[in-house]
């Protein structure tokens, strides 16, 4: 069922209620109301549809307002006879199509056969309660006198709805008489003032609607997950991250940006990646196993959906100059391509030990134009490079951009990634559904590092719990040998680069070395959301050791002729641990492809 | 019980005192791990005004290459708070000047917040700084703890912080505002251009409840009185650890007296 949140006044508000993706949003264009909209509607999501709200309004006047406010669809909520409405409904002096919505008030009961006339001329039906004003009133109607709806218009519920309805909802849903109902209309039951909407209150009502378990695993208005997250940043840095928390949902939902985003997407990455039925590995676990080809991407993984979506957001916001940290060299080689696309100054940090090992995706980013500057403090790793990226950073606060390259860091970083990663469960419904016919696997399954690729792989998928998530880490020598990146078995709460979030780390609270033999997959903690799917169990964490991964990688390309990085082993190593059944359709994120790790192949397995 | 507490501190009465207030920042456990009370011992005798404890991090975010390795060091050393909290077991019967602990704030999240201030009370600390710990977090979950155990949370701000932003940080501070001197990470650099001294002059116009002292940047006599012409003191602190580097824990003194007498 589909949600409309009527009597939107002011700009802020409208942006926060916007984030909670509502399908529609109103604006009463009624004078004799405390909701009357009288300002600008700010830029927000296209597939939030904008609704005016008018009462016995001159038409000349309607067309006006559809046109100067790019309305989607009118609500009239007067009087207007079907001959008005036809008129409304032929007219060719609207900019785009608009879909009208014709209000019936309804006290205690309802004379159906009023509805006929205007069967022809308007899209939807909507019931209210009868009061004192059209609309707004706070009350209830009866809603079992909708047993007797004669019609097969798509109709919206409305009057009086809040979060006490819940259950009455759930019940009404399951009655013949919601069969045509179309979306549930809220408005002042979730207000703090006329115009002025809760958006918590709101966010809770809309993942109860939707069944969801009122667990949140998105990140909160705070920039939590659960108890995970937060900014935890020196002073120094504050300027730079307020900047990006205040801009990035604004910035992400403008039309400009997201068709921008999805054009590079497209015709840069190659994107939508395949979804890959894997015949011959499903024939020897027996299950159905399908594989999300992010390797097929341009430079060769996932990295690349983020690095698109922040050198974007680093234009909007100004920024000259790009910095980023990278382990492997695959999110640094990602960030390289995109600077050298726009133009821009590229900074790469990387451990020195790493500089020694990926000495390929060095090159790659040096003949990308980047400058490439070793971390020579700690143990000159992931974990270093990213102390030291944070660190130019603070000392360039004003025209540098930092591209993170993992679902970790500072709010908003992680929701931030995790919305350029969401790309990733987005295609794998839509490509399901083509092929399964159903939207919705069994399981998910990602290899996590810090968690970008994982992130984006649950995204869709974080509040169906018919999907079971899986999060593969890396063992190492083994989760008890003292060289592993096992977090989640062997991390405590701590904060790390800049987010409260589960850590390696000695009791004294100092940062340990983690070990995988996958250089992304060596880093000492995991993204807040996927600490906060551990801490509440909504996510199973399996962890696979260095041989296991290997074997993995081995196998599929006997199997299926694709060589995949050793991160991504890991993810498919797990189908020799855990028994899927037959039917279960299970999609692993194939985050990324094994030419960096030729080398590390070739010593393995003395090949 | 509030008031009380902080009409007894340390701090608050030192910047009573109507001087340039010189504070000087070392890595505890560096660069031996017994060296942490004697130099400690060493500053006051030479007349250093306050000192910064430095609690090292394995990840310590803003600071530069000097204090990064001074931390490297103190924790193959062995030094943990646990350890440190041993060393200043008897430090207040022999010394006197405020002393605040400069930490990240993972070990003292580890330790337990409460834990670690009631610690800190019993050994006579007068006051914390945690770079990383921000001042909405502390308001809303550590303030009240830091309080009831009479500590001074010291909060920094830079040229990039606003006036509004400011105003709150002065509002929510009780001892000092430490002034980061430019955009940057601990490390001497040399001198203060009009960009720097632009600043020290705006907020030194601003007349805030709190005092200032400039930090980051100063690094000898010249830096510390161009510093303190703007703020009610100084604090150095890589400077003071190369100094110790080079020269060792017992040559306090030839640091000191050069800062204060040129
Ligand atoms: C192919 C591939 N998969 C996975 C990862 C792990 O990162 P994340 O957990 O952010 O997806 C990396 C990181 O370098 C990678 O290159």
């Amino acid at each position: 069922m589909k949600l409309k949140v009527c009597g939107m006044k002011y700009q802020d508000n409208i942006e926060q209620v916007a984030s909670l993706q509502p399908d529609y949003l109103g604006f009463i264009f009624y004078e004799k109301t405390p909701r009357h909209f009288d300002t600008k509607i700010p830029e927000i999501s296209e597939d939030i549809k904008k609704v005016g709200v008018f009462v016995n309004e001159e038409a000349s006047t309607i067309i006006e307002k559809v046109n100067e406010f790019e309305l989607d669809a009118i609500q009239l909520h007067g009087e207007e006879a079907p001959f008005y409405c036809s008129i409304l409904k032929t007219t060719k002096l609207f900019n785009k199509p608009v879909e009208i919505i014709k209000v019936f008030s309804i006290k205690d009961e309802f004379n159906f056969d009023v509805l006929e006339q205007y069967e022809a001329v308007c899209d939807y039906f909507l019931f209210d309660t009868k009061g004192k004003l059209p609309g707004g009133n706070g009350y209830i109607f009866d809603w079992s006198v909708l047993n007797d709806y004669p019609s097969t218009k798509p109709f919206f519920l409305s009057g009086g709805i809040g979060i006490d309805q819940i259950e009455d909802i759930k019940k009404f849903k399951k009655s013949e008489a919601s069969k045509y109902c179309y979306a549930i209309d809220v408005n002042s039951k979730f207000e703090t003032e006329p115009g002025l909407k809760n958006s918590s209150i709101l966010r809770e009502f809309i993942n109860k609607l939707h069944n969801r378990k009122t667990m949140n695993y998105n990140v909160d208005e705070k920039g939590y997950y659960g108890e995970f997250g937060g900014a935890f940043i020196p002073e120094m840095l504050y300027p730079n991250v307020e900047e990006l928390r205040q801009n990035y949902l604004k910035v992400m939902a403008e039309p400009n940006f997201q068709k921008e985003f999805d054009q590079l997407l497209k015709d840069y990455v190659g994107r939508p990646s395949p979804l890959y039925f894997a015949k011959r590995l499903s024939e020897k676990y027996n299950t159905k196993i399908y594989l999300k080809r992010e390797d097929l991407n341009h430079t060769g993984a996932h990295k690349i959906n983020n690095t698109i979506g922040q050198i974007l957001m680093a234009k909007r916001l100004g920024k000259t100059r790009i910095i980023a940290e990278t382990g492997a060299g695959q999110h640094g080689v990602a960030t390289a391509t995109v600077c050298a696309l726009m133009g821009l100054e590229c900074i790469v940090y990387m451990g020195e030990i790493d500089i020694a090992r990926q000495a390929p995706n060095v090159a790659r980013m040096k003949m990308l134009g980047a400058t490439v500057v070793p971390a020579l403090s700690g143990s000159r790793t992931l974990k270093d490079a990213t102390n030291e990226a944070i660190r130019d950073w603070i000392n360039n606060p004003v025209d540098t951009h930092y591209i993170i390259g993992s679902a970790i860091g500072p709010h908003p970083y992680p929701d931030m990634v995790t919305r350029f990663q969401a790309v990733i469960s987005e295609e794998i419904k839509w490509q399901l559904r083509e092929q399964e016919g159903r939207e919705n696997p069994d399981y998910v399954v990602a290899c996590i590092g810090g968690g970008s690729n994982a992130a984006g792989t649950y995204y869709h998928y974080l509040h169906e719990p018919d999907v079971g998530i899986i999060a593969v880490e890396a063992a190492g020598l083994g989760v008890d040998s003292g060289e592993s990146a096992a977090t989640s078995v062997l991390g405590n709460e701590g904060i790390i680069h800049g987010c409260k979030t589960l850590l390696m780390q000695t009791k004294d609270g100092q940062i340990t070395e983690p070990y995988s033999i996958s250089a992304g997959l060596d880093y000492p903690g995991v993204g807040p959301m996927h600490a906060h799917l551990s801490k509440t169990g909504r996510a199973e964490f399996m962890s696979i050791t260095d041989s296991d991964a290997m074997e993995a990688g081995l196998e599929l390309s006997k199997l299926e002729g694709i060589i995949p990085a050793i991160e991504t082993s890991h993810a498919l190593a797990i189908f020799g641990k855990k028994q899927f059944k037959p039917d279960d359709v299970v999609v692993v994120s194939l985050s990324g492809r094994g030419d960096k790790d030729l080398e590390n192949y070739i010593d393995y397995f003395k090949i | 019980m509030k008031n009380y507490s902080f009409k007894m501190n340390r701090i608050n009465q030192k910047l009573q005192e109507d001087k340039k207030l010189l504070s000087i920042y070392f890595t505890a456990g560096y660069p031996n791990i017994d060296d942490t009370v004697s130099i400690i011992q060493d500053l006051e005798k030479n007349g250093v005004d306050m000192i910064e404890i430095g609690l090292p991090f394995s990840d310590p975010l803003a600071d530069g290459p000097t204090i990064q390795d001074s931390s490297t060091a103190a924790l193959k050393n062995g030094m943990t708070s646990e350890v440190l909290f041993k060393q200043l077991k008897d430090v207040r019967k022999t010394v006197n000047i405020p002393l605040i602990i400069m930490g990240y704030f993972n070990p003292m999240f580890q330790y337990g917040v409460e834990a670690f201030c009631e610690k800190c009370q019993e050994l006579g600390i007068d006051g914390l700084i945690i770079p990383d710990l921000p001042v909405d977090v502390y308001h809303e979950h550590y303030q009240d703890i830091f309080e009831k155990y009479g500590l001074i949370n010291v909060f920094l701000i830079t040229p990039q912080t606003s006036d509004e932003r400011i105003r709150y940080i002065d509002s929510i501070s009780n001892g000092f505002i430490y002034m980061v001197s430019s955009a940057s990470t601990t490390g001497a650099q040399s001198g203060f251009g009009n960009v720097q001294t632009d600043y020290f002059e705006r907020i030194a116009q601003m007349d805030l409840k709190n005092p200032q002292v400039i930090g980051f940047g100063i690094s000898n006599n010249e830096t510390f009185t161009q510093a303190t012409q703007y703020a009610k003191g100084a604090i150095i602190g890589s400077a003071f650890v190369k100094h110790v580097t080079k020269y060792g824990a017992n040559s306090v003194d030839a640091f000191v007296n050069k800062v204060l007498n040129g």
